[in-house]
Order: C-alpha cells, then sequence, then structure tokens
C-alpha cells in the first residue's frame, strides 16, 4: 500500500486572466484529515474540483491508490471512492432523504422478474446502517424542503457514504451551521476519520481546522504557500500565511455613542404566504451611533423584520416608526424617502438589476430626482457623471467603466454597488442584510469598516447576519430571534458567542 | 479584493473559452457591444442560406429569385412596368404592407420591454378596426375630421383592451399569454358575428367597403402618369418608432418599465410601483396594436373579413424579436419581412417560383430570429459560466 491515498503532483489550471492554480503539489495521507485554508479566491475549490472531475488539469498529474488517474467526471470520481460535499447542497427539495441519497444509483429489484422497479425499502435500510454507523441520524421519509439545513448537510454526507466514497472532499461545510451545529459536525468528521475515512477539509476558518485536521495546506493567490502540521502551529501563523500579511483579528471599533432613537418597532407581526406567524410580538428600538444586530439561524424570521421595515413585506400587526413618524402603511419609495437604505440579502434578485448598466444601477434609487431627470426626461450624463464619482469614492472595479453591465462583474464589486448606492442615499437608518456574505477576508474587512463609518456618522443601523463572528465584531447591541421571537436583547459585550449560540437554538431563554 | 478579479476584461477577450480557437466570427458574435447588430444579421444570413438551398432543391437559381424579390417590392427597378405603375408604385404599396406590422411590432416590443408577452395584438387590432369601421367608416365625416377620428379610436380602443389585460395581470395574477390568446378568440368570433350580421356585403362576404374619407390609405393618387396608393399611417409608424426609442431611453416612465421588465423583484425594492408601470406598458402597447389595426383594416384593406385573424399580429413577435425590442431595430425588420411578402408575386411570376416559397422564407427569417435570442442565450450562458468558475476559486 503506497503512504499517499492522493497525490496532485505540479498541477496548474488556468482560467482567462487568472492562474487559478500554479504548479501546486499535495499529497494526502490515508485516513487523516486534511485541510485546505486559503481567503476566497485562492484556488481551494478549483483545486478539489479537479480531484472530483468537474475541471481537468491544464499541467500536472493525479494519482489515487499509486496509480496514475485522469479523473475526467464526477462519475469516474464516484467510481475512485471520491466524494464531495458542495457548499450549495446539490438535493431535490421535494424528494425524501431516502430518494435524495439514491438519486442515480438506485437499487433495481424485478418484480415477477419482469418489471422493474426501485427498491426503496432495501435502500432505507442501507441508509439507516449507515446513519447509525457514522452517527448521523436522519428520517429517510422526510423530504428535503422540510428538514433544516445542518440535517441537509447529513444528507450530503450520507450520500457519499452511501455510494461507499474513502476520499471525503468538504466545501466550506460550517458557512451554513449554528455554533453547536458546527461543533456536532466537526465531531462527526472526526468519527469518519475513525471509521477509516480521508477526509480533505476546505476552509478559511482557522478554529475548524485547529480543532480537527492533522495537517492543512495554505494557499494563497493560486500558489501553494506551505503545508503545515496543524498541532505544531498557531493560528496567528496560519492566518499569516493566508492572508500574505499581517491580519487584524480584532476589527477596530470605537465605543458606541448612543444618540436619540431613530427607529422604533412595537409589537411586530408578519405572516408569511401560508398564514404562519414568522414574525411574532417583535419589539425593539434603535438609536443613531448603534449597530443592532439580529442574530439567529437562517429562517427564524429575521429578514421578513428587514422586508417589512423597509416596505416589501406586509405587516399584520404592530407599528413601525422611524424618527417619530409612524411609517407602518408607506409604500417602500416614500419609506425610502424618509430615509431607510436597505442593502437585501439576495443582492441578485432584489439590489441589482443584472443586465442594467454600472450607472443604472447606481442611479436605481434616485433616477427621479430632480438632478437626474427634470421633467421626467433623464439626464443621461449626469447619471454618467454620478456614477463616476461613486466608482472613484467607493473604489468600484468593473471592466468599461459606467458601461459596464453589472452581471458581469464580480460578487464583491455588486455588492460594492449597493453599498455605495444605499450610503449616498444618506438615509438616518440603514439595514444590511448578510452583507459579506461569499465574499472574502479583504472585502470583508472593508465592508465592515464602511458600517463602522456609517455608525460613527450617527446613523441607526439594523444588521442582519448568520455569521456569529461578524456580529460579535460589529455590533452593540444583539437580539436574539428564535422563530420569529426575540429571545434576548443585551449589550453585546455582556454576551459570549456561546450564549447567543444557545439563545439562537432556542434551548436557553431570557 | 483579490488582486486577479481586478483585470477588467476586454469583451473580446471573455470568449477565448478554451485553448481551441473559436474562430473570428465568434468573437464577433460574443461582442456585446454589437450583438444587437450582429445577432440579427447572423440569424438573417442564416435564413437565407436556408431558403437558398430551398429554392436550389426545388431547381431554380436562389439569386435570381432573391433579386426578383427586390424587384417585386419597389426596392429595385424591374425591367418593364404596366401602365399607371413604375418602381414608386411598388415601394409605396410596400410601405402601406408595412405600416401595420411596424406598429404591431412595436406593440409587441413595448409589452417586451416591461417583461409581458402580447401574443394578443391580432384581437387589438381587429377590435380597433371594427369600432373604427362601425363608428366611422360609414359615417358622412369629411376627410379632415374622419381620419383623425379614426386613429383616435383606433388608439383608444387598442388602449382599453390592453388595459383591460394589465388588469387581470396583477388584480388576478392572470398570465397575459393566457388572457390574450383568450380575448384574440373571444374578438375574433364576436365582432365575426356583429359583422355578418349587419355589416356584411353579400357579394364579397365581408364587411362592407369603408369610404374613402376615412380610409387611412389614399388610393390611386395620379402623380407624373403614375398611379400610386399613399400610406399616411407609415409617417405615423416611423413618428411612433422614433417616439418610443426616445421614451424608452430617457424617460423616467421608460426607465420604470425597462426595470420592472428586467427584474420586478428590484423594481419593487427600488420603489417603484409594478403595478402601474405593467398596465402602462400594457397600455401603451394596445394603443400601438390598436394603430396597426385602423392601418391594417382601414388602409391597407378597407373591409375586414369576418371571423378571420390577421396574422400580422403573430408575424410581429417575430418580427419584434429580430429588430431585437428596439424600435429603430424593429423598422428594419420590419421592411425586411414585408419585403418578402410584398415581392413574393413579382417572384412567382418572373422566376416561376411558387409564391408559397416567399412564405418559407419568410417563417426561415422568424424561426431564425428566434434562434438569433437563443445563441445570445447561449452565449451569454458560456460568458456566465466562465464568471461563476472565476468567483468559486475559492
Amino acid at each position: 500500500m503506497p503512504e499517499y491515498i492522493v497525490e496532485m503532483k505540479l498541477i496548474t489550471k488556468k482560467f482567462p486572466g487568472i492562474v487559478a492554480n500554479d504548479d501546486i503539489t499535495v499529497q494526502i495521507k490515508k485516513g487523516e484529515i486534511f485541510a485546505l485554508l486559503g481567503e476566497n479566491g485562492a484556488g481551494k475549490s478549483t483545486l478539489m474540483s479537479m480531484l472530483f472531475g468537474m475541471y481537468e488539469p491544464d499541467e500536472g498529474e493525479i494519482w489515487v491508490r499509486g496509480s496514475k488517474v485522469k479523473i475526467d467526471s464526477p462519475n469516474f470520481a464516484t467510481k475512485l471512492n471520491i466524494g464531495m460535499v458542495h457548499q450549495h447542497f446539490k438535493l431535490v427539495q421535494n424528494y425524501t432523504i431516502a430518494e435524495n441519497i439514491i438519486l442515480g444509483v438506485e437499487p433495481m429489484k424485478k418484480l415477477a422478474g419482469i418489471f422493474p422497479y426501485v427498491d426503496i425499502r432495501d435502500a432505507g435500510r442501507r441508509i439507516e446502517k449507515l446513519s447509525k454507523k457514522f452517527g448521523l441520524e436522519v428520517d429517510p421519509d422526510n423530504k428535503i424542503e422540510d428538514v433544516n439545513v445542518s440535517i441537509q448537510q447529513r444528507v450530503e454526507i450520507l450520500k457519499m457514504l452511501y455510494r461507499e466514497a474513502e476520499i471525503l472532499i468538504f466545501d466550506e461545510p460550517t458557512a451554513v451551521l449554528t455554533p453547536q451545529e458546527i461543533e456536532f459536525l466537526l465531531d462527526i468528521i472526526k468519527g469518519l476519520r475513525e471509521g477509516g475515512k480521508t477526509i480533505i477539509l476546505i476552509t478559511h476558518k482557522l478554529e475548524e481546522i485547529k480543532k480537527v485536521a492533522d495537517r492543512c495546506a495554505v494557499l494563497c493567490r493560486g500558489k501553494l504557500i506551505d503545508i503545515l502540521d496543524v498541532k505544531e502551529t498557531s493560528t496567528r501563523r496560519m492566518a499569516n500565511l493566508m492572508v500574505g500579511r499581517e491580519v487584524n483579528f480584532e476589527t477596530v471599533k470605537k465605543p458606541a455613542h448612543r444618540k436619540d432613537v431613530v427607529l422604533k418597532v412595537s409589537h411586530l407581526t408578519v405572516k408569511n404566504q401560508e398564514h404562519f406567524e414568522i414574525v411574532k410580538e417583535v419589539s425593539f428600538s434603535i438609536r443613531g451611533g448603534e449597530i443592532f444586530a439580529i442574530a439567529g439561524v437562517s429562517g427564524n424570521g429575521q429578514v421578513e423584520i428587514a422586508d417589512a421595515i423597509a416596505g416589501l413585506t406586509k405587516v399584520s400587526g404592530g407599528t413601525i416608526e422611524l424618527n417619530d413618524t409612524d411609517i407602518t402603511n408607506y409604500n417602500i419609495r416614500r419609506r425610502t424617502l424618509c430615509g431607510i437604505s436597505y442593502i437585501p440579502e439576495d443582492r441578485q434578485n432584489f439590489g441589482l438589476v443584472l443586465d442594467f448598466t454600472l450607472s443604472d444601477n447606481l442611479a436605481l434609487k434616485s433616477y427621479f430626482k430632480k438632478n437626474f431627470s427634470p421633467k421626467g426626461i433623464l439626464n443621461r450624463g449626469e447619471i454618467d457623471r454620478y456614477g463616476n464619482k461613486l466608482i472613484e469614492k467607493y473604489d468600484i472595479r468593473s471592466g468599461q467603466g459606467v458601461r459596464t453591465l453589472v452581471r458581469s462583474m464580480s460578487g464583491g464589486n455588486q455588492q460594492k454597488v449597493i453599498i455605495a448606492r444605499e450610503i449616498e442615499l444618506a438615509s438616518p437608518f440603514m439595514i444590511f442584510v448578510q452583507p459579506t456574505r461569499g465574499l472574502d477576508i479583504g472585502a470583508i474587512e472593508n465592508i465592515h469598516n464602511m458600517i463602522l463609518q456609517e455608525r460613527d456618522k450617527g446613523k441607526a443601523i439594523l444588521l442582519i447576519s448568520l455569521e456569529l463572528d461578524e456580529i460579535m465584531s460589529i455590533s452593540d447591541t444583539i437580539g436574539v430571534i428564535y422563530n420569529g421571537q426575540l429571545q434576548k436583547t443585551a449589550e453585546t459585550k455582556s454576551l459570549t458567542p456561546k450564549e447567543v449560540g444557545e439563545f439562537m437554538m432556542g434551548v436557553r431563554h431570557g | 479584493m483579490d488582486k486577479e478579479k481586478r483585470k477588467p476584461t476586454k469583451p473580446t477577450e471573455k470568449m477565448n473559452l478554451s485553448s481551441d480557437s473559436p474562430g473570428i466570427s465568434f468573437h464577433l458574435l460574443a461582442n456585446e457591444k454589437w450583438q444587437p447588430i450582429t445577432i440579427p444579421a447572423f440569424s438573417i444570413l442564416l435564413s437565407l442560406i436556408a431558403a437558398a438551398i430551398v429554392i436550389l432543391l426545388i431547381g431554380k437559381n436562389p439569386l435570381n429569385a432573391f433579386l426578383n424579390l427586390l424587384q417585386g417590392s419597389g426596392i429595385l427597378p424591374k425591367p418593364s412596368y404596366a401602365g399607371y405603375k413604375g418602381i414608386l408604385t411598388d415601394f409605396l404599396s410596400l410601405l402601406n404592407a408595412m405600416t401595420p406590422l411596424l406598429f404591431a411590432s412595436l406593440a409587441v416590443a413595448v409589452a417586451f420591454k416591461a417583461g409581458l408577452f402580447n401574443i394578443g395584438v391580432s384581437g387589438m387590432m381587429l377590435t380597433a378596426g371594427f369600432t373604427a369601421t362601425v363608428a366611422v367608416g360609414y359615417s358622412d365625416l369629411n376627410s379632415f375630421l374622419a381620419k383623425p377620428v379614426v386613429l383616435i379610436i383606433g388608439i383608444g380602443a387598442g388602449a382599453v383592451m390592453g388595459a383591460f389585460v394589465g388588469w387581470l395581470k396583477y388584480r388576478f395574477n392572470i398570465n397575459e399569454v393566457v388572457s390574450t390568446i383568450m380575448l384574440n378568440n373571444i374578438a375574433q368570433y364576436v365582432f365575426g358575428f356583429f359583422i355578418n350580421a349587419y355589416i356584411v356585403d353579400p357579394v364579397s362576404r365581408q364587411s362592407r367597403y369603408i369610404l374613402d374619407s376615412s380610409r387611412l390609405t389614399l388610393v390611386n393618387v395620379e402623380y407624373g402618369g403614375l398611379k400610386m396608393d399613399i400610406p399616411l399611417g407609415f409617417i405615423l409608424a416611423i413618428a411612433a418608432a422614433v417616439f418610443l426609442k426616445f421614451f424608452m431611453d430617457k424617460t423616467i416612465l421608460g426607465y420604470e418599465i425597462k426595470t420592472v421588465g428586467a427584474n420586478r423583484n428590484a423594481a419593487k425594492y427600488a420603489g417603484i410601483n409594478v403595478k402601474k408601470n405593467i398596465i402602462l406598458a400594457m397600455v401603451i402597447s394596445g394603443a400601438l396594436a390598436g394603430l396597426a389595426g385602423v392601418t391594417y383594416y382601414l388602409g391597407y384593406f378597407s373591409s375586414i373579413q369576418p371571423k378571420v385573424l390577421s396574422s400580422v399580429g403573430y408575424d410581429a413577435i417575430a418580427v419584434s424579436l429580430l429588430g431585437n425590442s428596439n424600435p429603430v431595430g424593429i423598422v428594419f425588420s420590419s421592411l425586411l419581412i414585408s419585403i418578402i411578402s410584398k415581392g413574393s408575386t413579382y417572384m412567382s411570376s418572373i422566376a416561376g417560383i411558387d409564391q408559397d416559397i416567399a412564405s418559407v422564407i419568410t417563417g426561415l427569417i422568424l424561426l431564425f430570429s428566434a434562434c438569433g435570442e437563443y445563441i445570445k442565450f447561449k452565449i451569454r450562458r458560456l460568458n456566465d459560466r466562465q464568471l461563476e468558475r472565476k468567483e468559486s476559486e475559492a
């Protein structure tokens, strides 16, 4: 038996304008947890996509179990017992868990020796056995749409195990989980190692690596920086290697100077389309110069609160007051003009018109104002000038300046477009929902600084995020939401992440 | 932001999909800036090649056939003309046929900009044509009053029907494709009944001919030894195209309609009144369809055939696609389609190619124009996929 189960030798992969992987060599031992650490865009996912057969390397060789292989499709990777859990789950929402797991490898039987059918019962038994063995309890008859993200992830893991995967690749598995769920997942990963599996963990979270990984390869801008023994390396050193410079772990944050109450939400109740109360009797207020964060597991009503305040969702009870004006029955445009800026969660479907140019998107909330359209006729020159001003001021990078179609821009720059537009509205109250999702460390730092700057200008800010780290590091006050109700509202300083996590799971009550 | 993403990619470089070069034509097509011109041109080229193959298959010379099309439609001179006829006669006759098609295509384009598929142009045309015929067509109003009144009635009837479709859409969320198809059927049979019951001409089995005073085309005007039909509506159609271009690109209302069409969620988020814009777009679309109706039934023709919907409203969908929903593009695409249908009579008599072949050519162009959208879609998908790859290099 060779020492290494997977060897990727001198791998180079180029995309137009980018060398995604530059001469990378990694060797992975059987039965270890091998981590790939790097910022977004460092080339981690590309490297693993080649091992999983989604791309082929331009140069270099891949060896599995001591023999050279050419992995040209995920199917072939599966044959080599390689499995991958993608960042975005690939599950059929209205199929049951069992159906999802067997999809593509259905156990067939023949009724009366002629009519073929899928033996779902046998599959169910196998799934139960597997889930017992690795501590991945699921109910195979539940539909995917009825179970939470953490269970969905277990289904993805079971899918690999069902296909007898020996080498398991996890792509940013903890991004969608709560702290408690993360702990649980890391235990599962350790359990898989005990069961003789080899695990490759793609992540940019250092604590996770520290907790479970044996060895760790650090990638930076497509190059392999170093392969480290995790036990003997400090977290700080790993971070510095990953970013390529000294990192500030703490966001520099001045103490909050709270002013008058800007936003006051009282007994807010919102019903969803099925008339289910997704937000129940929520009350809170935000002062100028304060960042109020709502922490919670995805789907507990936090986005609906933001939509209700911005006017995108109807309120079924309670009031919303902005600077002592009751805006509960105002339409969206009127609320914007009263002073609400909104950075929505779904930037591509709500925040931007992807097929419009950069300047049109920057003017999306002000095109009707006198300076842009005197007498109802758009002044294109003025809109472009304004666009150029914001491009400069917010360092928005694009191919063709104000004429660039926003569709062709990178995610980080798309987010900058929205933030620039919303800050320029100069509203006294701003809503940020998941402002840094999917962005890399550099961009995150930048956006956090912008949010803090707005706070220091005296604005009231509502931050809704699924990243607990983000909430702990930049908010002044935290409201924890569970099942549509605020469980706890307190100064950020007075809470530990563990406590917040417990409130988020509804296991602790304020 | 990481360094790699900062590099602006030139549009031509974007399509460097793989190591095997995709060729110059592909680069040209991929350049988004020129796509509004290159893709329709490419579609037309494909369709002409396909048409040439069809003509070759029936043993005729395709180049001659295409030449005959141009001669028959008054673009190129014929070798000889009958009495009172000339190239100008043919050309004006071409414009006469083109006018309703241009209006109808603009109607489709406006709705399309708002993200709506107006299949009901034919029904709206019939409604407008019937209403104007009954109200003005047989009245003794003088010419200077009758013609504007016909136009106003056409606009009004179409707009009301468009507003109704828009209202159904936002009030009851009824898909406009379904409601317009239904309204087409209703218009076809209801007005068919009234024509047969009250204004039918027993000989022609059509509605009685309207008086010339209310007709929007001046017929048999003698000038310089020629007898010509002068389509007054044509000038209005061109003006409508120019106005629409301005309206869509330069006004607040146009910007809002386009935003609603491009991304309804983002429009709502930006505080745009989505309902108002859906209705507004359908009202404009209906008004243009109404103009198509009166220039068709009270201009190009002067009577209505009962229980038959004109194909103009359906051709307009493809003409609008071929013109990229751009009013200026539509002027050219409707001209092209009109040339082929107008020139076909001459082509069949001179080259002995059956007139149906012209319909085949038109069909091919329309088919390929739909493929133009497909080509664009394909190219955009490839572009997107590349962007995604760049993004996913985590």
